[in-house]
């Protein structure tokens, strides 16, 4: 396998993207059926744990981005903990009814909301597009009209973004941003939209042209610069996700940090 | 005149739901300020999540096209944003495949404002099906239910509804629609004048 | 000729082709044959339908562009490669070598030999770069030109298609492309669009004239066309060498009628821009006067539009920047490089209007001063258009004037005569030189050389991110010593 990308790269990079892909998919399925408090406990730490070093951004981004996923996560149960349903009341006010139901319920959400962050987290920072649209090619069968126009549509981002400063540049030149109301932010944003919409659909035209014009179309088979396989990181990758899944089932059932077992019960 | 899909349609297709993940990231960060509230008021903006099937249907107007922006947007959380990025992708796939039925329905033959809107309303369905196992909305009081529904219709018929539409209006003035559209009988026909 | 019946033939007869939702034929029963190696220029009016002829030609449309044809007869050669005009968008990948193995995929090159393929066709362009493994967006756009023909050249084409792939380049951009195609295309047929023929016109052999209608007006040897068609050349807005002296001769610009002022209009102080965290431009000193036609050059990436920019306060800056006008957001006018992206409304005729709506005024005083502008700058027949919906030249025209409908003292400029043909290019400046001559200041950033030497009055050169040189030119010190 080619290892150009980077060379400072964590092993997890190397894992076959497809089955990153999908085991992360997988572990997304099997924790909606989660509903025991403790085993979300101990899996948020474990797959936390797992994160830490494993993931292949910069210590300092890395703090931003746990950070927010943290916040992402008190959101997330916010509403369930104040407003939720339940009959052992810990706290009253107005509409605020607290209860160990919604509690438990809330927190519950917001673990598995972290779950799910760090492992966008990990397969974001440890998968580049280029060598994980050759894999889902390769190992997927997904054809390659489609995952060649997704690489081709990502390197106009950078652009789109300048873009999106020049525009801003401009209402200002224009005495565009100094309107006030909602009717002149709606104005700005349908402006922005409209811009950005009309180069990108022409900048995808001309692109998609020129792809075809270096008869990208014309094969059905073809051969490939990158051969994304399988190697023994794949093996480790597997086993460790494993380890903590039922790893995780183990310790709660033998070891139950806290009395919620169910958190769908009605009462305890 | 095939209704396949072609190199440029899909390409098309993907840049536009790029287009709508940029806006939503640059105007974005409101919706987790209003969230921790728990009024639910932050499903207001929710409809922005649906908008790109509905736009890039209407401009390319061909099977699977919904479908596609909506897996392209949660694509790229899945490679870019971190930390929403797995719990998107499924988001994307359930409200891309519900805003695409709404097109089937009228056999990609109906582009028009209640069309959009219905596609908009359909994509809001299907978001409640996950919400209802990811979030265990069932569990909350009533009143907060009843304002997170409400709240989230209302939000997807103006985003994805009134503003799609308009907004592919406002673009077909700008004559890039005809780049992506597929030439008409008519066109052809001026060829033997 | 001799013996062009061994050579293999192709083309089209009676081509009509309609744009979708036209009423009009765009071109009507046109033949054009050639013949293996060939080196044929199409030469035309912008917008007369040379690029679509060789979108038809290579056989892009009707099979990758779905626009309605029909032929009598047409013949597509088999291995054909296009160069296109816009850099950014010819490239699906993120790396110089991931591009050029792209094609190679395609034609199923077995993977074991891509990486010698790919230093192959990379050194055949001149591209020397530390590692094939290199982003594409740290190229240059002349760079990425020459990548363009690398991966183009993968497909061992028979015949290239050039159109205008120069249009977006600098002058050193052009002049090295133009080398690196004359030497890979020795064997090859070449069929080129180009408003810029003074590169160009040493390896060509056949020029092609079209008309405003797309029609063939002349057909044949090169040195036959010039002769011949000299005034057409013109009429057509074609850059020949010669036309700047044709066009502003140097002798009669310096006696123009002048006036020059020492007032000035814009002073810095210990003035830094930024582009994010990093300082891209400082100077300590600075000041522009009233009716100075300023010209800021140096090399891509130098600092230029980081100063401009910074002198408007659209990015980040440090120190004293003091603007001489009465009030800054209406005496100082900015224009981008892209028209697109200072159009705010949905028509042409809005668009001429809004920097007087914005500013408040009678309807129809507003009225009347935007169909002058229509008239000025030969808008009137679109406006009613979407201003997207414009050519090249009309889109630049109408940035131009929908920023001075309501005369600014100061004009700041990127590159605006960029990728324009010769006739909107001189419009453009009388238009700017009259406006200089009525006292408002003009700050340009331009590689154009022949602007710098016979209109600019001053001469200011950036080198990472500082003023190298800021001389007076020729012109500028004439002016000097009318100084009233």
């Amino acid at each position: 396998m080619n290892t150009y990308w980077n060379p400072n790269q964590k092993w997890l990079a190397r894992v076959n993207p497809s089955l990153k892909f999908l085991t992360i998919a997988a572990i997304f399925m099997i924790y909606l059926f989660v509903h025991n408090f403790n085993v979300m406990l101990v899996s948020s730490f474990a797959f936390f744990i797992f994160y830490l070093f494993c993931n292949g951004f910069s210590k300092k981004l890395s703090f931003w981005l746990v950070a927010m996923t943290f916040i992402l996560s008190v959101f997330s149960a916010s509403a369930m903990v104040f407003f939720g349903k339940g009959t052992h009341m810990l706290f009253e006010w107005h509409l605020i009814t607290i209860s160990i139901e919604s509690m438990t319920r809330g927190l519950h959400l917001g673990l598995r909301t972290f779950v799910y962050g760090m492992l966008g987290l990990i397969f974001a920072s440890t998968t580049e597009p280029v060598p994980f649209f050759y894999s889902v090619m390769q190992q997927l069968r997904i054809p390659p009209k489609y995952a060649y126009s997704f690489l081709a549509a990502f390197r106009l981002i950078p652009i789109m973004i300048e873009e999106y400063r020049i525009i801003r540049a401009a209402m200002k030149v224009r005495g565009m941003s100094e309107e006030k109301g909602l009717r002149a932010f709606y104005r700005r944003m349908k402006r922005y939209a409209i811009i950005l919409l009309a180069q990108a659909i022409r900048r995808a035209q001309r692109i998609a042209v020129a792809m075809e014009a270096k008869q990208f179309s014309m094969v059905k088979k073809r051969t490939y610069y990158y051969q994304i396989g399988f190697s023994r990181y794949d093996v480790l990758f597997t086993c460790l996700i494993l380890l903590i899944i039922i790893g995780s089932w183990i310790f709660s059932s033998y070891v139950p940090l806290t009395p919620y077992n169910n958190v769908l019960e009605r009462s305890y | 005149m095939s209704k396949r899909l072609k190199l440029t349609d899909i390409l098309v297709t993907i840049v536009i739901a790029i287009v709508f993940g940029l806006i939503y990231k640059i105007s974005g960060p409101l919706y987790d300020i209003v969230k921790i509230l728990g009024f639910q008021a932050e499903q207001l903006t929710y409809g922005i999540y649906f908008i790109a099937a509905p736009v890039a249907m209407l401009i390319i107007r061909k099977p699977g096209v919904a479908l596609l922006a909506e897996v392209a947007a949660a694509m790229m959380e899945v490679l870019f944003a971190g930390s929403g990025g797995i719990i998107n992708f499924y988001y994307g796939i359930i409200q891309g495949a519900f805003s695409e039925i709404i097109f089937l329905i009228f056999a990609y033959k109906k582009f028009n404002l209640p069309v959009t809107i219905l596609s908009g309303l359909a994509a809001a369905v299907g978001s409640y099906i996950l919400d209802y196992y990811y979030g265990d909305l069932v569990d909350l009081a009533g009143w907060n239910i009843l304002l997170n529904v409400v709240f989230r219709f209302l939000g997807t018929i103006v985003i994805s509804g009134f503003i799609a539409y308009f907004l592919v209006k406002a673009l077909e003035k700008t004559g890039v629609t005809n780049l992506v559209r597929p030439a008409s009988k008519d066109d052809y026909d001026v060829l033997n004048k | 000729m001799m013996s062009l019946t061994n050579r293999e033939a192709f083309g089209v007869t009676d081509l009509r082709l309609v744009f979708p939702k036209e009423k009009d034929l765009f071109l009507k029963d046109l033949t054009f044959q050639y013949h293996q190696g060939e080196k044929i220029l199409f030469l035309g009016p912008s917008g007369c339908g040379k690029s679509t002829l060789l979108q038809v030609l290579s056989g892009l449309i009707p099979n990758s562009i779905e626009i309605p044809i029909k032929t009598k007869d047409s013949r597509i050669p088999k291995r054909c490669g296009i160069i296109f005009q816009d850099p950014e968008t010819q490239f699906c990948m993120p790396y110089v070598d991931e591009e050029i193995a792209f094609v190679l995929e395609n034609q199923q090159v077995p993977k074991d030999d891509m990486k010698d393929l790919i230093d192959q066709y990379l050194t055949a362009v001149g591209l020397k770069l530390n590692h094939r493994h290199q982003l594409i967006s740290t190229l240059s756009g002349g760079m990425k030109q020459r990548l363009a023909v690398a991966s183009v050249l993968a497909l061992k084409p028979d015949v290239l298609f050039l159109d205008e792939p120069t249009a977006l380049l600098d002058p050193k951009g052009t002049e090295d492309l133009w080398k690196t195609v004359q030497t890979i295309s020795k064997d090859k047929t070449l069929i080129i669009v180009e408003h810029k023929i003074d590169h160009v016109i040493d390896f060509v052999d056949r020029i092609v004239l079209f008309n405003f209608n797309g029609q063939i007006i002349a057909d044949g040897p090169k040195e036959l066309i010039f002769n011949q068609y000299k005034s057409e050349l013109r009429q057509y807005g074609i850059w020949h060498p010669g036309i700047w002296e044709e066009t502003f001769p140097e002798e009669e610009i310096l006696k123009l009628p002048q006036e020059v002022s020492t007032d000035p209009r814009l002073i810095l102080k210990n003035f830094r821009a930024y582009r994010g965290k990093q300082v891209k431009f400082e100077v300590s000193q600075f000041q522009i006067n009233k009716g100075e036609w300023v010209a800021i050059v140096g090399e891509n990436g130098a600092g230029k539009s980081t100063f401009i920019e910074g002198m408007m306060d659209l990015i980040k800056t440090k120190g004293d920047r003091i603007w001489k006008v009465k009030n800054e957001k209406d005496d100082v006018s900015f224009l981008f490089q892209n028209p697109e992206y200072q159009f705010v409304t949905d028509s042409v005729e809005e668009e001429m209007a809004f920097g007087l709506v914005i500013r408040g005024g009678e309807e129809e005083e507003i009225q009347l001063k935007v169909n002058d502008a229509l008239r000025l700058f030969n808008l009137d027949h679109v406006r009613h258009l979407h201003p997207f919906q414009l050519s090249i030249g009309q889109k630049r025209r109408l940035s131009v004037a929908s920023s001075i409908i309501h005369k600014p003292s100061v004009i700041l400029l990127d590159e605006p005569t960029f990728g324009q043909d010769a006739r909107n290019t001189f419009s453009l400046l009388r238009q700017f030189e009259t406006m200089r001559e009525e006292g408002t200041t003009l700050i340009m950033v331009t590689h154009e050389e022949e602007i710098v030497h016979r209109l600019a009055t001053r001469k200011i050169r950036i080198h990472n991110g500082r003023i190298k040189s800021d001389e007076k030119t020729k012109r500028g010190m004439q002016l000097e010593g009318v100084v009233t």
